[in-house]
């Protein structure tokens, strides 16, 4: 039982980290947190799912159909909302709730379109499939969903440290003005930022529809919650501390289940939060917010 | 033959004149019947259960109003969303009680915004019927309330009976939704019925509404080694346990039993071939073999294009049940009357099949037993003998 | 005409009461402080308040005021905890606060109810109580601004830094706020909970903290008439979209991010845009 539960918490763990990833990406790079994030991951579970029904494309196809839609969402919200917001210096108040807001619109669209049922992806080969392994059953999905998340993490790591591009956007976490002097594109590496997070969103949520089966309008807002306590856990803008902090994320919930009893999941992993607040102040792996304070 | 003819053009005459320039004019002719519809179109998966009603009751009154069955009496539905929030629909009760002036309302969706709401009619006396509440207590906020949705103490202690005899079921685990009214109405009613009849309760498990990785509570259960799992819970959530469940290698042997909720074409289009063997009480099922509930289910498919399901059909005898309540009154206005006659209905030919009111003004409909075909995607009448 | 009062007279009191809790807030965004910890302050203040009312056989006044004792002690605990923390990491902590203390209500079934809720409360709460309440709360805070401590939060406001080094505690100053605020979530909680009869956890959660937050918000944060506008807006624009169901939230959502990007000031701002827009 044991194994199983590690499988069960590491899977359902890599899927928060991606999530989390893209959050705490334009976190760390513009200092702001995008609160629509939880719709755009919603966007791109509905994109993929129109893609492999309707065109009946391959699911890798579709994968990169959400994320790049849903990337296209993150590049909206940055021009529709935190763009305007930050030439105004508006307060970061007012972006979240831009945000939203934003999100709001996002969920109401998809009600109109998708209509409010929960609907599911085709069954498909990976459905079903599984092997056993040390009493455990490893689900194939379980597999792909742990192996694109770290592939997804691996791609980030590679074009934010080996690219032109990921030095701009370092340069620019580091201070726009810098980024600004020494000839960056600030504009456009900010885009390319919203791109990269909304992308993450989107392909997160492929997977969790995938994995779980499920997809609706209002698949957003848990996962939001979610992101902000990894976010937490693992330092804001802290990319290393998303992903260790959504894997443990994923290992506290289930082992609250265990040890606790499952009417206390979220608590606990709310109550893990203040703990650790209270105890360090910025947060598990916190480099960032000290350099962006 | 003539005659009726003239009096339907009228009717469509009068219809058209109404659009235009307002009821007022045609008052000595068609009496129209205002009736609050307060079903939740918006706000998550309330809406699931709201619009199904919303449809087969302006079915129901279509049908009425086309077939002259109220003579000169016209049902009309004034139909407003509370997006499933409880301070929206004290809103529209006050606002349809107070500025619409209706007769009766048909709703709303969720028992907690009936708890709410519902004790405005009381006081105004306006009859409410309600077609989605299954919370225990609801009918006893005052004597205006009535139910067509039957409680779940009415179904599962004969469902969890029925399992136990052909099943030889002694260990249980149940596993329910913890921050939803209607699922935990449910578990309590389930958890009571296991006590009542002596079974061994390996396990609890919970989760909330939104959440949709069963894995580590299922696997928990595994490990209990029980004979059935008991379901409080939608159906949509019913679907992703009953799959979850058969990835996590729970074999055939264990039964799965579940609650009025999960009476939905959803749970098949969700779970597939794992709902198969479920098993469930309700009041109706799509395939329930009367005449009525045959003809209702081809109008409502006709009209709307999909299937209907349990909340449509008691919405349907909801509308029906008050038309009735108006047609003996014979009184557009008067509630109270209203109130009475629908009080007075003792033999309803439905289509959940013939019923009356308990002394608490709930449906007295005969719960029936059924088991998920998973291949065939319908739930069938089990064989009870 | 009574008629047309009776017809809207839950709107009023929504739009009074969620006015009166947006204060909660206005107060603490005045200094800087985005907190989500409402829905918690205000659950125990509504159980509390319940609990007084229906088993203890307390009358209303004396269960809301300890309601409102209660909730300014958690205030007071939590905000002695919470108050170091640093933007978003304080706002998480509220929020935190709230989601234990909704899931704590889930399992507390002898006291809550669970999911179920608790229905058949009285209804206590008098249109007059919330608008008399919602006076004296605005009163209170206008008295507040005028004097020298609102000077020293908006010295905060401008420069946190720059006040803690010329001497002042803002550390106390900004724990004796959440404790205020803490009254207006637990006083409002106890209101709400004799409103409609009805309680459960899910009415103090994440959303409720949210809504109440954003009313100053999308109001103007720097006008007293701002959360009022803010929160009457946020009842009054469902019931004004009624006529469209499925348009509703994407409309909703439409006018918020339309305040949030074209009125700075908030919705307060509106008035003098326009006269602006007129004059050139």
């Amino acid at each position: 039982m044991l194994v199983q539960q590690l499988v069960n918490g590491v899977s359902l763990g890599a899927i928060y980290a991606v999530f989390a990833i893209g959050f705490t990406l334009v976190f760390g790079v513009m200092n702001v947190l995008n609160l629509s994030q939880g719709a755009v991951f919603m966007w791109g579970a509905y994109v993929g799912l129109e893609v492999v029904r309707t065109l009946a494309l391959p699911l890798p196809l579709a994968i990169l159909a959400a994320a790049t839609a849903a990337g296209l969402l993150g590049v909206l919200s940055e021009v529709l909302v935190f763009r305007p917001l930050q030439r105004r210096g508006a307060h970061r108040w007012m972006g979240m709730v831009g945000g939203l807001a934003l999100a709001r619109i996002l969920i109401g669209l998809a009600q109109e379109i998708f209509g409010t049922q929960v609907v599911r992806y085709p069954d498909n080969a990976l459905a079903g499939a599984a092997l056993e392994l040390l009493g455990a059953r490893l689900q194939l999905l379980q597999i792909v969903a742990i192996g694109a998340a770290l592939l997804m993490v691996i791609a980030l790591a590679a074009l934010l440290r080996y690219t032109n591009v990921g030095r701009a956007i370092r340069t620019v976490a580091f201070s726009e003005n810098v980024a600004r002097l020494v000839g960056v594109p600030v504009d456009r590496i900010r885009l390319m930022t919203f791109f990269v997070s909304g992308a993450l969103a989107g392909g997160a949520g492929v997977l969790w529809s995938l994995l779980f089966q499920s997809v609706s309008p209002f698949m957003g807002d848990g996962i939001l919650l979610k992101g902000l306590t990894v976010l937490i856990l693992g330092g804001l803008g802290n990319i290393v501390g998303a992903l260790v902090g959504g894997v443990l994320l994923g290992l506290v919930e289930v082992a609250s289940v265990v040890v606790v009893g499952s009417g206390y999941r979220d608590a606990v992993g709310f109550g893990i939060v203040l703990l650790i607040l209270l105890t360090r102040p910025t947060g598990l792996f916190a480099t960032r917010e000290t350099t962006r304070a | 033959m003539a005659s009726v003819t003239l009096s339907r053009r009228a009717v469509l005459t009068i219809g058209g004149a109404v659009a235009l320039s307002g009821s007022a004019v045609f008052a000595q002719t068609t009496r129209v019947a205002k009736i609050g519809l307060v079903q939740s179109t918006t706000g998550g998966s309330a809406a699931l259960y709201g619009i199904q009603q919303k449809q087969a009751i302006e079915l129901a009154f279509a049908e009425i109003n086309a077939a002259n069955t109220l003579k000169d009496i016209k049902l009309e539905a004034i139909h407003a969303d509370d997006g499933a929030d409880r301070g929206q629909t004290v809103n529209i009760f006050q606002r349809l009680i107070r500025q619409d002036k209706v007769v009766a309302i048909l709703g709303p969706t969720l028992s907690n915004s009936a708890f709410a709401a519902d004790p405005i009619a009381q006081q105004a006396g306006i009859p409410v019927i309600a077609s989605s509440n299954t919370a225990p207590n609801l009918t006893k906020m005052g004597d205006f309330i009535f139910r067509t949705s039957i409680p779940e103490d009415q179904v599962f202690p004969t469902v969890l009976r029925y399992a136990v005899q052909k099943r030889g079921i002694k260990k249980v685990a149940l596993i329910y939704g913890l921050d939803d009214a209607l699922t935990r109405g449910a578990h309590d009613v389930q958890k009571k019925a296991v006590t009542e009849l002596g079974l061994e309760q390996v396990g609890i498990e919970s989760y909330q509404r939104g959440d949709v990785d069963f894995s580590a509570q299922l696997t928990k259960i595994r490990e209990q080694k029980p004979d059935a799992v008991i379901l409080g819970t939608l159906a949509e959530e019913a679907a992703a346990i009953l799959r979850q469940a058969r990835q996590l290698g729970f074999d055939d042997k264990i039964t799965f039993i579940g609650c009025n909720a999960n009476i939905s074409a959803k749970l098949f289009d969700l779970a597939g071939p794992a709902a198969d063997g479920i098993i469930v009480g309700a009041s109706w099922f799509e395939g329930y073999d009367s005449p009525r509930s045959k003809a209702f289910v081809a109008a409502y498919q006709k009209r709307y294009g999909s299937s209907p399901d349990i909340y449509a059909a008691q919405g349907y005898d909801a509308a029906y049940l008050l038309a009735e309540a108006i047609r003996r009154a014979d009184d557009v206005t008067n509630s109270r009357l209203t109130r009475d006659k629908l009080a007075s209905i003792s033999d309803f030919e439905g289509v959940l099949g013939r019923f009356g009111w308990s002394a608490d003004r709930d449906a007295t409909v005969q719960p029936k037993v059924l088991i998920g075909d998973g291949k065939s995607k319908v739930f069938v009448a089990a064989a009870t003998s | 005409m009574t008629d047309l009062f009776y017809a809207y007279h839950n709107v009023i009191d929504l739009c009074l009461l969620n006015s009166m809790l947006a204060f909660g807030c206005f107060i603490l965004l005045g200094v800087n402080l985005f907190s989500l910890a409402t829905g918690g302050l205000m659950a125990i203040g509504a159980y509390l308040s319940i609990w007084l009312t229906m088993q203890q056989g307390w009358s209303f006044a004396p269960a809301l005021t300890a309601a409102l004792v209660a909730a300014s002690l958690a205030a007071f605990g939590l905000g002695s905890l919470v108050l170091r923390l640093r933007g978003d990491y304080f706002t998480m902590a509220t929020l935190a606060f709230t989601e234990v203390v909704r899931i704590i209500a889930l399992n507390w079934d002898s006291v809550t109810g669970g999911a179920l809720g608790v229905f058949g409360i009285p209804q206590l709460t008098e249109t007059w109580q919330l608008a008399g309440l919602l006076a004296l709360v605005i009163y209170l805070i206008w008295a507040v601004r005028h004097s020298a401590v609102g000077e020293r939060m908006r010295a905060i406001a401008a420069d946190e830094l720059a006040v803690s080094t010329a001497g002042h505690d803002v550390a106390r100053f900004k724990l004796a706020l959440f404790t205020a605020s803490g009254a207006i979530a637990g006083l409002g909680g106890g209101l709400a909970a004799h409103l409609n009869m009805f309680i459960a956890p899910g009415d103090f959660g994440f959303l409720r903290s949210v809504d109440t937050v954003i009313a100053p918000v999308l109001g103007g944060v720097w006008n007293l008439a701002g959360p009022v506008i803010g929160a009457s807006v946020l009842v009054v624009l469902p019931e004004a979209l009624r006529f469209s169901a499925q348009m509703r939230e994407i409309l909703i959502g439409v006018t918020m991010l339309a305040v949030v990007l074209f009125l700075p000031a908030g919705l307060v701002g509106l008035p003098k845009l326009s006269r602006r827009r007129a004059a050139s």
